[in-house]
């Protein structure tokens, strides 16, 4: 993705690994390599210092796992589970805000 | 690489050179449009064609035209729709009769576009399958509009029967 | 429905779809199929589908995919309302958004779910062809066509001329970047003419037929830009042919090197309007004028598949609703708001807000859908309009049914007064749902809707659009807002920059930036201190427009950068 507010990451902190599934669209996020969740709090944290090369290999395999767009979130240092800095990924991460009910989670129930 | 034409793979007789191969005094060679006087001054009755750039003016060709069997031009990003307007004046602006043949990353699914704007020939880019290209020459019957081609309209209508 | 009226051969209000047309929208289909098959087995990639995936209005967007279907010229009929909502319960989230450029947009739609839901619009002569990528988009329309007391011109048969010609394009489906084409033919232009790529203005030629004013290079987005007047009385049998050499000279000479610069505007701006008149015109003079010469036969047979209304009312239609009016202060209000006076003696337009107070502006949840196409069966044949303010308008009802049809509006709670007031903000989807935003609409026009939801406070503030954009892209036409509101982004965090004196009609003109942009919770409150101030300095029965206009910005930057 060309977009420049998927690179906004600063040097010291960490980030989680995102992207769209091909067939459905929904937004997952990287567990482990050609493992992805709905659900953000499943996410593996990776420093920033190792965030692009992990970034590559997910990208090398993308077609194989069903993948689009992928690229680095970066998350607040402390929280656990991961909550992003950004208003646009913690929206991509929760739900949009209008619709409460449309939580990622709920979703997951719903089709449980 | 492979040539289309109709739908089917058929043998491509033409060279293209680059900016830098020697001209052959014979036979069929389209040259770049930098290379166009060149190409010119080999004996009449060599056919010659050009490959354009997708920026160039098509009037520029009028006078080298009737010399000119075959026109290529290019899709360097298949986005780039400019050959569609230059394929299209070079059949209404200048009568051009000869070959029009698209060269660059064109998709499949532009075919009936190409062809409807005037393009004879599609050699066709790396990778490409044949079979889909075949499916997309034959997928629709119907064009809203007229076109180079001059497809018979429909009744009063603004649609063409293709095919 | 026990009274509802025999459906017509034809559709009321928009062409009719013959077999040719159908077997058209089955290949289109088909062909959709078949490249969603090859990106998923991979001989596609990303980069290869999705300018072919866009081109069927389907989107990757925040959350999932979105499908943006097209509704030309903004007219639909019931039984197309009952398949979106069919659509929306069985496809996506149960609701629809109506959008700024009179189509609707599904939110949560699977790419491996997209074909067949092509196939189900199909069925009812619908589709999402070029309701995205760098084409020529759904011709918009006036809201009021073929109803308007102010009308000259029905422009929906030439609209629809429009949309047929554009379809599949050889030449024009790969432009530097989208183009967007309006027509309207009143006088006071509801379109936004001006604000198009081009914008026609039809009115009656001295013949008998039709002629088109012809505007060109308007538009919001990165640079707003008035359109600039190109040419007066076009003849109807030239239009393809000048909008060919129209579009032509743009295709060979729009930039496209640059994105924010690719648009048609630029152009026209590079060249002066003498410069792209004079290419426009050597290639209307080279081209093969016969073979895109519109004839008579042509626009007469295509006006035939379109239905035509039987309008007959009671002679006693008028007074029947101004006793209903005397009767009901709710309703009367409802009527001064929400209706526009129609052509034919006994009738009106009705708009149905999509604007409830708090609500998400241009949602309809598919019951709502459902109970829209049986009111319009009942009461205005079977016809539904969508307005560039992400509204419905019932274009031709009984005035002696109209307040039958405002209390079945009223119980599906459709019913909101507040059509061309403070509560009827247009909003994109913003960063609830759209990748490209960099902040959140929605929940601004909920909070500024919820905060204005009197009606009594609505109309004392009289006539004020607000219009919301989550990004520069100026999908929610903040520009052309009295009041525009921009989300952008500061590092992450949502801010509002206002712009004032935007007006999208006639007296077209391009709202200028206030100050600073203003942090997400203090934006609503600042819009309420600069509609205070206007209350405050306004002289009978002025606009707010009209305010700002004789006033200028001072009173209301104090207003809104006032500290409390």
């Amino acid at each position: 993705m060309s977009d420049v507010r998927n690179n906004r990451r600063e040097a010291g902190g960490s980030s989680v690994i995102t992207a769209n599934r091909l067939l459905d669209g929904r937004i997952v996020w990287q567990v482990a390599e050609g493992d992805w969740s709905t659900i953000i709090a499943d996410a593996r944290i990776i420093p920033n210092a190792d965030i692009e090369a992990a970034i590559a290999q997910a990208a090398a395999r993308q077609q194989a796992d069903g993948l689009v767009g992928i690229y680095g979130v970066q998350v607040e240092t402390d929280a656990t589970p991961p909550v992003p800095v950004t208003v646009r990924e913690r929206i991509r991460a929760f739900g949009p805000s209008v619709h409460p009910d449309f939580t990622p989670v709920a979703e997951l129930e719903a089709h449980a | 690489m492979p040539l289309l034409e109709n739908g089917r793979l058929v043998p491509d007789d033409w060279t293209t050179l680059d900016a830098d191969a020697p001209l052959p005094a014979t036979g069929p060679v389209i040259v770049p449009l930098s290379r166009l006087e060149e190409g010119l001054a080999r004996p009449h009755g060599e056919k010659l064609g050009v490959a354009i750039p997708q920026d160039a003016e098509i009037d520029t060709l009028r006078t080298a035209l009737p010399r000119l069997s075959l026109v290529a031009v290019t899709f360097p990003i298949f986005r780039d729709g400019r050959a569609f307007s230059q394929a299209r004046a070079l059949r209404e602006h200048l009568h051009f009769t000869g070959e029009i043949r698209a060269t660059g990353k064109p998709l499949p699914d532009q075919y009936e576009f190409l062809l409807r704007c005037g393009v004879s020939t599609v050699d066709l880019p790396p990778g490409s399958e044949p079979e889909v290209w075949a499916r997309a020459h034959t997928r629709f019957r119907t064009a809203y509009q007229p076109s180079v081609l001059g497809e018979r309209a429909e009744g009063v209508t603004l649609r063409r029967l293709l095919g | 429905m026990p009274d509802t009226i025999q459906a017509p051969a034809l559709p009321v209000g928009h062409y009719g779809y013959d077999q040719v047309d159908r077997a058209f929208l089955a290949d289109r289909v088909e062909q959709f199929r078949d490249q969603v098959a090859r990106r998923i087995a991979g001989t596609l990639s990303e980069d290869e589908f999705k300018p072919l995936r866009l081109m069927n209005g389907l989107y990757l967007q925040l959350h999932a995919y979105m499908l943006r279907i097209a509704i030309p010229y903004g007219v639909l009929d019931s039984r197309q309302m009952r398949e979106l909502a069919h659509i929306a319960r069985t496809y996506d989230r149960d609701y629809g958004h109506f959008t700024t450029r009179q189509n609707l947009q599904f939110n949560w739609i699977r790419l491996e779910d997209t074909p067949d839901i092509l196939a189900r619009l199909a069925d009812v002569d619908m589709h999402a062809i070029q309701t995205s990528g760098n084409c020529i988009r759904n011709v918009t329309c006036d809201q009021f066509a073929g109803a308007a007391q102010d009308e000259l011109v029905d422009p929906r048969v030439h609209a629809e001329i429009l949309r047929q010609w554009s379809t599949l394009h050889p030449e024009f489906t790969f432009l530097p970047r989208k183009f967007k084409i309006a027509i309207s033919g009143s006088p006071n232009d509801r379109v936004a003419a001006r604000f198009h790529d081009i914008g026609l203005v039809a009115k009656p030629a001295p013949d008998g037929g039709t002629m088109f004013d012809v505007f060109v290079g308007g538009g919001m987005g990165r640079t707003p830009i008035v359109g600039v007047h190109l040419r007066d009385d076009l003849p109807e049998e030239d239009l393809l042919a000048y909008l060919e050499a129209m579009v032509r000279v743009y295709n060979e000479y729009g930039r496209r090197d640059n994105i924010y610069k690719a648009r048609i505007k630029i152009l026209v701006q590079a060249l002066g309007t003498e410069g792209y008149r004079a290419k426009v015109d050597a290639e209307f003079a080279a081209m093969n004028r016969a073979r895109y010469r519109l004839p008579p036969e042509t626009v007469a047979a295509i006006r035939a598949r379109f239905g035509t209304p039987d309008l007959h009312a009671p002679d006693d239609a008028a007074e029947q609703l101004a006793r209903a009016r005397r009767a009901d202060p709710a309703f009367d209000r409802w009527v001064r708001t929400n209706t526009h006076p129609h052509r034919a003696p006994g009738h009106i337009s009705a708009v149905i807000s999509l604007k409830p107070a708090g609500g998400i502006p241009g949602d309809a949840t598919s019951a709502q859908m459902d109970i829209i196409a049986d009111l319009a069966d009942r009461h205005a044949f079977g016809e539904i309009r969508v307005t560039h303010m992400q509204n419905l308008v019932l274009g031709h009802v009984r005035q002696d049914e109209l307040h039958a049809l405002w209390q079945a509006l009223r119980a599906a709670d459709l019913a909101s007064a507040n059509i061309g007031l403070i509560g009827d903000i247009i909003a994109c989807p913003g960063l609830d749902y759209c990748s490209l935003a960099n902040a959140r609409s929605i929940p601004i026009a909920q909070k500024l809707s919820a905060r204005f939801a009197s009606p009594e406070l609505q109309e004392t503030i009289g006539p004020i659009e607000i219009k919301i954009s989550g990004c520069i892209n100026a999908c929610g036409h903040h520009h052309a807002g009295h009041i525009g509101i921009l989300g952008v982004d500061k590092k992450g965090e949502e801010f509002f920059q206002l712009t004032l004196g935007g007006s999208p009609g006639s007296d077209a003109s391009v709202g200028q930036i206030l100050g600073p942009a203003l942090p997400e919770d203090a934006t609503v409150d600042a819009i309420a201190r600069l509609v205070d101030a206007y209350l405050v300095h306004r002289t009978g029965g002025e606009r707010f427009l009209d305010t700002y206009r004789r006033l200028g910005a001072a009173l209301f930057k104090d207003a809104v950068y006032a500290t409390a």
